[in-house]
């Protein structure tokens, strides 16, 4: 009886042994969306991200509520004016070259951010950072210059990433990090080989072995993944077709933060008067329009609040076509007769022109007649974006208070509306010193309210992503890739 | 001929300087520059769009730029890559490299294949062999190469499995590497390729087999396939060598469709970047690249079809 049991467990370790020798290689590509300026430092206007993520770690990752959980930083807690953060850090925490990681770390990888000389898009995002100040190796205190009741949510940013002290000339091609990968070869124009950093301190990661490919062309990534060459690829929504069926993949939605929208310039007439800015707005039927160009599933209905399905600031707005009120509110503004407008636009993205062409159909009935003006792809965001008074424009995810700041603060630099008001500029300062979280959500619902009502961009929805996943690819939640605990994904084949 | 040469190599020169300074022209009357097309929607915020044009000298008037460009090339510096800070020659050279293989092997696949195919064909006008080889080579024709490129990929590489769809190497691949990933976009490559040339040939064998000295050949009763070894294929595929000439330049140029369907790493696809990324000494060197490509390869052929016509050579001025 002893002998068999101790031959079982011999086959069994022999067994085992055969699995750890089959080295799995978890294969995705590198949409090259820079061009092949691709590096390392997690903070550049070409960062490599697709690789950033699994090498560097964030100080919190998402949580399951939408709020920051802990990573490397264990707990946080602010001082009663919201001037300053404490961080309590993970220990026992080794970057991929054995050294520790410790708070002169955060100091380092934040403050560095606030250096113009990197040119950097994330120094808008936390510049109300004054200093960091190491309390002992495990403890970090932020000291903010304006208050900031949320800044830990601004750390779930997917470029706030640590890297060792001082390591600011070399990061972009060390890739040396705290995360689940480490890096053997960087070339973003070809292969970059990440292999499975085996001291994670959140568990040695269940692949061998990623392969970043370079495929800057979306049909040959679809190809390349029918035939086997990747593992997982993000769908354009009609290309959901070409999987549906088909046991080998595994289709994936999830809400994302991602939209393209219509904005107009509220500081140029006719949109200087609120009344036409809504009036605008109000005709659109969101939900048909998200059918119509994303496809059904492809979009998560908003009311022009940027803040999305998954933000836990997001405020549930209501809003149906409404022509009448379109047409009460125009001939109160003084178009009774109606309004011709120009919409500038471009094949810059899949689906940015059917947006303006659903748009010119649906706001016809309330005499707002579209004229579409074509623009070329190339120089849109210079040259026709915040120049022209009424264009399309798209944006990536961003947490509340970051996207309400960037994007509607009066002054702002990616102010794309050109929004400039004093009630909803105040709404925001409140939100940032406010620490109660009732109240604090009670104001960033005001805010969003405040956009209904007076805004120029017109958000109709949020577009979900969707992605192929091969069968044998396991521990892939159906979230953006942010949200991917890089470490628990596995591969049960070939 | 040695003085041909060279004033065909003289006038090159002048071609390339032309070239190089259209091209500066032309990329500088774009909309925007490098630090736009860098930064994107971050160049909206104007300390970090100064910071940028500062650090690339782009701050400087257009004139010093290109004299600064010229007399570092001229010198053999080729530059650093605005967009990706690389250096020129790595970027360029190894993805020429590629789109030289790429040709290569399309070429030596592709011209033997489209010659004796050609002749067939022009030997057996309106029989049911050329009825056969013309209507495939205006199908190959006319089908689009993205087309094509894709059906070979379902094909070959999702259906049967054969071989991979997309090239997944890295530009500095060995070429052994690089060589067998590469048969599905030499495939495609070659069946334009060959559609081409093959209908040449065809129309200049039938053109030669109606000449008079054929048909004097045919009188004086020489048996048809010595007419053809000795009179009719010199004479007919004649022609061809400057076609053949051009399709190598095309094909050296870089096929930028077939690059981005088969994700295969070659200079076509690097120049449409360049350009989009206002990326100047760039779009310069690859300019200058592929006219010199051009002009060469034009020079060779010119060179090859008066080596074999005796009587191209006594026109000579």
């Amino acid at each position: 009886m002893m002998m068999r049991h101790g031959l079982a467990m011999a086959a069994i370790a022999a067994l085992m042994a055969t699995t750890a020798a089959a080295e799995t290689t978890l294969r995705r590509s590198g949409d090259l969306g820079f061009g092949g300026a691709e590096n390392l430092d997690p903070i550049s206007p070409t960062r490599f991200y697709e690789a950033n993520d699994l090498i560097y770690n964030r100080l919190v990752s998402w949580g399951p509520d939408g709020l920051p959980a802990p990573e490397l930083a264990k707990s946080w807690s602010a001082s009663p004016d919201a001037m300053e953060w404490t961080l309590v850090l993970q220990d026992g925490v080794k970057f991929h070259d054995g050294s520790d990681f410790d708070a002169t770390d955060v100091k380092y990888s934040l403050e560095r951010i606030k250096d113009p000389a990197l040119e950097s898009p994330v120094t808008s995002v936390l510049n109300m950072i004054d200093r960091v100040e190491v309390v002992d190796p495990l403890t970090a205190k932020i000291v903010l210059s304006s208050a900031h009741a949320d800044l830990p949510l601004l750390f779930l940013d997917y470029r706030v990433r640590m890297i060792p002290d001082g390591s600011g000339a070399t990061i972009a091609t060390t890739g040396i990090g705290t995360g689940p990968f480490k890096l053997e070869t960087l070339d973003p124009e070809g292969t970059t080989v990440l292999l499975a950093n085996d001291d994670y301190w959140q568990g040695r990661p269940k692949v061998d072995r990623v392969e970043i490919i370079s495929i800057p062309d979306q049909e040959a990534r679809i190809q390349a993944l029918l035939g086997g060459q990747l593992d997982y690829s993000d769908l354009n929504g009609d290309q959901v077709a070409t999987f549906e069926g088909n046991e080998d993949f595994v289709i994936q939605h999830y809400p994302s933060g991602d939209w393209q929208g219509l904005v107009m310039r509220t500081d140029t007439a006719p949109f200087t008067d609120a009344r036409v800015r809504k009036a605008l707005r109000m005709v659109v039927n969101r939900q048909e329009m998200a059918d119509l160009v994303v496809g059904p599933g492809g979009g998560t209905p908003s009311c022009d609040h940027p803040v999305w399905a998954g933000d836990s600031y997001r405020s549930a707005i209501e809003c149906g076509a409404d022509i009448e009120g379109a047409k009460a509110l125009l001939a109160e503004a003084g178009y009774a007769d109606g309004i011709d407008i120009d919409v500038h636009t471009s094949d810059l993205e899949a689906g940015m022109v059917r947006m303006v062409e659903v748009y010119q159909q649906q706001a016809a009935p309330a005499g707002i007649r579209v004229n579409i003006v074509m623009a070329a792809p190339d120089g849109f965001w210079s040259d026709v974006w915040m120049v022209e008074p009424f264009v399309s424009t798209s944006w990536g995810q961003r947490p509340a208070d970051q996207i309400l700041n960037e994007a509607y603060r009066s002054g702002s630099s990616w102010n794309e509306s050109y929004f400039a008001d004093a009630e909803f500029d105040s709404l925001l300062d409140q939100a940032r010193a406010e620490l109660d979280l009732t109240k604090r959500t009670a104001l960033y619902h005001a805010a969003q309210a405040a956009l209904w009502e007076r805004g120029g961009s017109l958000i109709p929805y949020h577009i979900n992503g969707v992605r192929a996943v091969r069968a044998v690819v396991k521990g892939m939640p159906e979230a953006g890739e942010d949200y991917i605990a890089w470490h628990l994904v596995e591969k049960t084949g070939d | 001929m040695i003085r041909l040469v060279l004033r065909r190599l003289g006038s090159s020169l002048v071609t390339l300087l032309i070239v190089s300074v259209v091209i500066f022209v032309a990329v500088e009357v774009l909309p925007g520059d490098a630090c736009t097309a860098y930064l994107g929607r971050a160049a909206k915020d104007p300390t970090i769009l100064a910071a940028c044009r500062e650090n690339r000298g782009l701050s400087t008037p257009a004139i010093v730029r290109w004299v600064d460009w010229a007399a570092g090339f001229v010198q053999g510096d080729l530059g650093v890559s605005m967009k990706r800070n690389k250096p020129i020659a790595d970027l360029v050279g190894w993805r020429f490299r590629n789109t030289v293989v790429l040709a290569l092997t399309a070429s030596l696949v592709g011209i033997p294949l489209a010659l004796v195919l050609g002749v067939m064909a022009g030997l057996a006008r309106d029989r049911p062999l050329d009825i056969a080889l013309s209507s495939g080579a205006i199908f190959a024709m006319t089908i689009p190469d993205f087309v094509s490129a894709t059906v070979l990929i379902l094909v070959f590489a999702i259906g049967l499995g054969w071989t991979n769809g997309v090239v997944t190497v890295s530009a500095n691949a060995p070429i052994l590497d690089l060589m067998s990933n590469t048969v599905l976009p030499t495939v495609a490559l070659t069946l334009v390729m060959v559609a081409h040339i093959l209908r040449l040939v065809r129309t200049s064998v039938i053109d030669t087999l109606q000449s008079d000295f054929v048909t004097m050949a045919r009188l004086k009763g020489v048996p048809f396939r010595r007419i053809v070894w000795r009179h009719v294929l010199p004479n007919s595929l004649l022609p061809s060598i400057n076609l053949i000439g051009l399709t190598i330049a095309w094909l050296l140029g870089g096929v930028v469709v077939t690059e981005t369907v088969f994700n295969y790493p070659g200079i076509g696809r690097l120049s449409v970047d360049a350009v989009s990324d206002r990326d100047l000494p760039l779009v310069q060197t690859i300019a200058l690249l592929l006219a010199s490509v051009y002009i060469g390869v034009n020079l060779l052929a010119d060179l090859l079809a008066l080596a074999l016509n005796p009587r191209l050579r006594t026109y000579r001025a």
